[in-house]
């Protein structure tokens, strides 16, 4: 079952350290941040510097989108207006597959699934999409299942 | 004896009643809590000299409420906070009052917290508006994740997978602050509730049900705190302060959500700090104030907090652990679950009334510490309240935490 998002009653403002990021998006790139001094990256992009060596001297990573499921939540009581009708949806944080450091360090996300609960589960692979808005400098990225996994667990209650 | 030596005190306590909505301005409130915590302590507007505040842009302010009640003060400040401000306010306090800056501090919240700015925002009524996302939430808002039930509801989740508890756990915690919030006249919701209630109630964002969920409410609520010395003077016996962190954060790379382990919250980098200052240990503690503003939030400090091991919350708190008479009493006054919701500065409040011995139950006799102990007929003072534990949540990567002790039993 398709979870629909009435966009019309929800506006982005990108600012100056955001708007590269969402540029992106209008070109279907899922960017993170990255650090020019030590190569740590992050999310979300709207941080100016880097949390491993505090340096400002920073760009951008594009991930292919793909990650694992680390965890997720069922909103089936909506508060921002555009979600009104999209209930119950799922909101999921995706461990990023193309940000692990070598320390153990990983760059996770989060996003609205395209699936309903009934198909989300952690441990499960997904790639982002990305969506029309109507506002044409907007384009909001969303995730969906891409794949099976041999052990993923499942809220059942 | 601890690194703060019994040096300062808690004295006096005060709150308005948790309305819904309360028809006030926050000043009001404000006026009102503080003008009870003076009587309860016995002290004048005169004696105090300094007054802080926390508020997210929704309270009146310090200076404000010491115009009102003709306060000429020495320090005021008001801060952007939410949960564990009041313990930090409280730090604050004990490094004013030993560097001379102010003698005797008022602490409060006031809030409009049902029919003014609701926390987690809310379903609009009539016409559906536009809403707005800048700044952090241009990444949260446009997938509709945006209250704390929908953010703490992520590491709960987690924190199901890892640990195999299910919320039979969090209805424990329901069930025994409902239970001490039928004990207390002042409580929103006083009807008892079971472990099936929990189960049944209506989801509000997996794995959270609407009895997870604290109760949003207009009141304020207000604590005073001063030296020992001056404590001695006043109207009742002191209750302490022994230790405690204050706003103490995790290591995080760049995002809560990046951490290692999401459900690894930060008490766990303050509470070595907390119980090395008051000098005592988790089997001292006759009962803990964990704030609940949603049953997991209880159930995770408990564990970080070093009550339980990593994973084992779920199964330390099976069994009606944490109600009256059991092992570890938490959150005697019903808490933000069933109480109402202040931000925290109620769990103080509770903690020094029961330390006092005094917790205003229905014994006719609790103004002089007399009670039964008989539950059936509303009492709520434990019988034994020397030492406890308040943990305060500010979010899974900020906490807070005040270790108090009373004189009386």
């Amino acid at each position: 079952m398709a979870v629909t998002i009435d966009y019309s009653k929800l506006r982005i403002l990108p600012d100056s350290d955001t708007h590269e990021w969402w540029a992106a998006t209008r070109r279907h790139k899922y960017l993170v941040r990255k650090c020019n001094r030590c190569g740590h990256k992050w999310f979300p992009p709207n941080l100016p510097a880097c949390s491993n060596c505090t340096s400002m001297d920073i760009d951008w990573f594009e991930t292919a989108g793909k990650g694992v499921i680390h965890s997720y939540v069922v909103v089936t009581q909506p508060i921002v207006g555009a979600f009104i009708g999209a209930v119950p949806y799922v909101v999921a944080v995706i461990e990023l597959d193309d940000c692990k450091e070598e320390d153990g360090t990983v760059t996770r996300v989060a996003g609205v699934m395209m699936e309903d609960e009934s198909e989300v589960a952690i441990g499960l692979p997904a790639s982002v999409v990305f969506e029309e808005t109507g506002d044409p400098k907007i384009v909001m990225p969303r995730w969906r299942i891409s794949g099976t996994a041999p052990n993923t667990w499942k809220f059942s209650e | 004896m601890g690194a703060l030596s019994d040096k300062y005190c808690i004295v006096g306590v005060g709150e308005t009643p948790h309305m819904r909505p309360s028809n006030r301005t926050t000043l009001s409130m404000a006026c009102e809590a503080i003008t009870n915590a003076m009587a309860d302590a016995g002290l004048q507007a005169s004696d105090i000299d300094g007054m802080t505040s926390y508020q997210a842009a929704d309270s009146t302010t310090s200076a404000h409420v010491a115009t009102a009640l003709g306060m000429r003060l020495n320090y005021c400040l008001d801060i952007f906070g939410g949960g564990s401000s009041t313990e930090a306010l409280v730090a604050h306090a004990i490094g004013l009052i030993e560097a001379g800056y102010a003698k005797t501090i008022v602490i409060f919240r006031s809030m409009n917290g049902r029919s003014g700015r609701r926390m987690g925002g809310q379903i609009p009524g009539g016409p559906i508006p536009v809403a707005t996302a800048s700044d952090d939430n241009q990444f949260n808002m446009g997938w509709g994740w945006t209250t704390p039930a929908q953010r703490f509801g992520m590491s709960a989740m987690r924190y199901l997978h890892d640990t195999g508890c299910t919320t039979k756990a969090f209805a424990e915690i329901a069930v025994a602050h409902r239970y001490h919030a039928s004990l207390n006249p002042k409580a929103r919701f006083r009807q008892s509730i079971t472990i099936e209630d929990h189960q049944r109630s209506r989801w509000v964002v997996k794995p959270f049900r609407l009895l997870d969920c604290c109760q949003e409410t207009d009141v304020s609520a207000a604590i005073i705190v001063t030296s020992r010395e001056r404590a001695y003077d006043l109207k009742h016996p002191p209750v302490f302060i022994m230790g405690g962190y204050a706003r103490t954060m995790t290591p995080n790379p760049q995002w809560n959500y990046s951490r290692p382990v999401i459900h690894y919250v930060a008490g766990n980098y303050g509470w070595k700090r907390a119980f090395g200052m008051a000098g005592i240990t988790h089997d001292d503690v006759d009962f803990v104030s964990c704030y609940d503003a949603f049953t997991f939030t209880t159930l995770i400090q408990l564990e970080a907090n070093g009550f339980c091991g990593q994973g084992e919350a779920g199964e330390f708190v099976k069994g009606g652990r944490l109600q009256i008479d059991h092992e570890l009493p938490s959150n005697l006054s019903g808490g933000h679950l069933s109480e109402g919701y202040t931000h925290g500065v109620q769990m103080v409040i509770e903690n020094v009334r029961q330390l006092r011995h005094r917790a205003d139950d229905a014994c006719p006799g609790w103004r002089e510490g007399k009670h039964t102990y008989d539950r059936s007929k509303g009492c709520r003072q434990l019988r034994k309240a020397r030492f406890c534990c308040g943990m305060a949540w500010g979010w899974e990567a900020q906490a807070s935490c005040l270790i108090l002790r009373g004189m009386a039993a």
